[in-house]
């Protein structure tokens, strides 16, 4: 029988028991197993406890090697200490911000550069490299016991910094047994198996690349990390070299792979598990990897930070329920309320609440944000108001219809950009759509990746939309530009699209 | 087409994907660390090459050893199809 673990690095000393011979990361021709995992993240967290890491102290990571964040992880878990890993190019204003905001015992990076920030805070600044070759070069001897250490499955184990409502990024936290539970939720849905090969695109400093390293070690599956040079043209080949059967994506992941098996269906008979998170996946780039891979699942998400995950669909439950972005993860709620707070019945927008044990603790040091976004039904019970709108259907399944930044009023009514976007993606010949919601005299503004006219796409949404809701102008780009977590960059689709026009308008075409 | 044809259709390629001129690229460049293209944009720079010289791309030959530098992803480029492409 399997133990429950109750502490973040107990999943990895349990499927060391369990399977110890088995691969549970590999990159680039480095490979480690679960037994060579655990026992070098114990002598990691050995030498971070020397260089003074205590429990309840921050660690900062910022680098891009996936093994050593894997490690570093585990060996904060293991001292009770609080870990936040960040993007790879975090550096000058936006690192500082973070450093002043969770006070870090260290500061550890592959980048000398970082140093200088560390020597400025008067912070430990310690070298991934280094650190990881001397935790795996201590492997073979036994790693020294730490006394005094134990933290409690209440304890916080991890700061993700999130941007959003606030002018600065601000850290949602997360104890052990919240992580510990969003983690075991997800596995549940998605039945990762022990000979999985789960193929990873996505940095671990974006929090669902962090929880592939977790649902691996609750499946026994071979986490591979491709690299950011791997998980871009060379994906296809990359997925097959690698054995992928399961794919962790964000839609330019998947917009990607679809637009490389159109040019060779290759030989991705093994991919048996595609996810989708951060945004909706387009039907044009569904249908595409269905028909190049028939024996493809597709298992699509929605979550936020503050919850990690919220809804998960089931197996290409996409077809039966479209536009869904699944059902509750199981033991947790979702409901939606009006502007009063008072639920509503299904089929009416409104505010998406989450209820369950995977609402984090809430915001680093910032009691009156927590107290507004993590309310406290009947002054007792914690529920996460997510600022997310969209309805639930009379079975339970959750459609998204925007955040609160991506509603707009035009010519008098409330209107989604996200709906837009579905509405435009479904035209025959659209690969991928962004609204641009009005701002001063510009009206609301669609962009689209096409085959087709711009005419054409705001013809073709009259089928699935409602005409008042589809914008007047259409403008065609080559591509949306996006973000690290890909999704799409608003502030610099605008950007584009303002040179785009002072463009034409100078040479006199329209 | 020779290897500075292949440079030059390179730096218009990562001249309209990235939205600055790129200009003067030498052999040594990295693509990721010094130009700063990301999983994306190197897509989109492909795209873009389909469509100015022609080149095939079959996802079966893309290697990522191929987009370390201007020299790999030039030889790449030397080594792959090209179809006709109207002026």
């Amino acid at each position: 029988m399997t133990r429950t673990a109750q502490l973040l690095h107990e999943l990895l000393d349990h499927a060391a028991e369990r399977t110890p011979h088995s691969v549970a990361l590999s990159s680039q021709g480095s490979s480690l197993t679960y037994a060579e995992l655990a026992d070098a993240s114990a002598h990691m967290a050995a030498r971070l406890h020397q260089e003074g890491l205590r429990r309840g102290d921050r660690m900062v990571v910022t680098a891009s090697d996936g093994i050593g964040i894997t490690l570093l992880v585990y060996a904060a878990s293991r001292l009770g200490a609080v870990f936040s890993v960040l993007h790879e190019q975090v550096r000058g204003a936006p690192l500082e911000h973070v450093v002043k905001d969770c006070e870090p015992e260290l500061l550890v990076s592959d980048d000398p550069e970082v140093a200088h920030t560390a020597v400025r805070h008067e912070l430990t600044f310690l070298r991934i490299e280094e650190l990881v070759r001397s935790a795996l070069d201590a492997r073979s001897g036994t790693a020294p016991l730490l006394e005094d250490v134990g933290p409690l499955a209440v304890d916080p184990v991890s700061l993700i910094y999130t941007s959003g409502t606030t002018a600065l990024p601000k850290a949602v936290v997360s104890t052990h047994q919240q992580v510990l539970f969003a983690a075991t939720a997800i596995q549940t849905c998605l039945q990762y198996r022990a000979d999985d090969v789960v193929y990873c695109p996505l940095p671990l400093s974006f929090d669902y690349g962090l929880y592939q390293v977790f649902l691996a070690a609750l499946s026994g599956a071979r986490l591979h990390l491709g690299t950011v040079v791997e998980a871009g043209p060379p994906l296809l080949r990359s997925l097959e070299t690698a054995g992928a059967t399961v794919l962790p994506g964000v839609p330019s992941v998947a917009d990607r792979l679809a637009w490389l098996l159109r040019r060779n269906a290759g030989k991705l008979s093994k991919l048996r598990l595609l996810t989708n998170t951060g945004a909706a996946l387009s039907d044009s780039t569904m249908s595409a990897l269905r028909e190049a891979l028939p024996q493809l699942r597709v298992q699509v998400m929605y979550g936020l930070t503050e919850c990690k995950r919220a809804a998960i669909m089931p197996p290409d439950g996409d077809l039966t329920h479209p536009g869904s972005c699944g059902i509750p993860l199981p033991g947790t709620e979702v409901f939606v309320i009006g502007d009063d707070g008072e639920r509503l019945p299904p089929g009416e927008i409104g505010q998406f609440v989450v209820r369950g044990a995977n609402v984090m603790a809430g915001y680093w040091r910032r009691p009156e944000l927590t107290a507004e976004r993590f309310p406290r039904a009947e002054g007792l019970f914690p529920e996460l108001r997510t600022g997310d709108y969209g309805w639930q259907d009379k079975e339970g399944y959750l459609y998204f219809s925007g955040r609160r930044d991506d509603l707009y009023k035009e010519r008098g009514f409330r209107l989604s950009a996200t709906e837009v976007e579905a509405a435009a993606t479904r035209v025959d010949g659209v690969t991928s759509a962004a609204v641009l919601p009005p701002e001063g005299k510009r009206a609301a503004l669609l962009a689209v990746v096409a085959d087709i006219t711009a005419d054409e796409v705001l013809d073709g949404m009259q089928e699935h939309i409602e005409p008042f809701k589809i914008p007047r102008r259409c403008v065609r780009l080559d591509a949306l530009p996006v973000n690290g977590n890909g999704k799409v960059d608003r502030k610099e689709l605008a950007a584009l699209i303002g040179k785009a026009t002072a463009a034409s308008s100078s040479t006199g075409a329209l | 087409m020779d290897r500075q044809n292949v440079v030059t259709a390179l730096e218009n390629a990562l001249t309209d994907v990235l939205e600055r001129s790129v200009t003067g690229l030498t052999g040594d460049v990295k693509l990721f660390d010094d130009l700063h293209l990301d999983s994306t944009t190197m897509l989109e720079m492909l795209m873009n090459l389909e469509d100015s010289i022609g080149l095939v791309v079959d996802p079966e030959d893309l290697d990522a050893d191929d987009f370390l530098s201007v020299d790999t992803f030039t030889d790449f480029v030397l080594s792959a199809q090209l179809r006709e492409v109207a002026a």
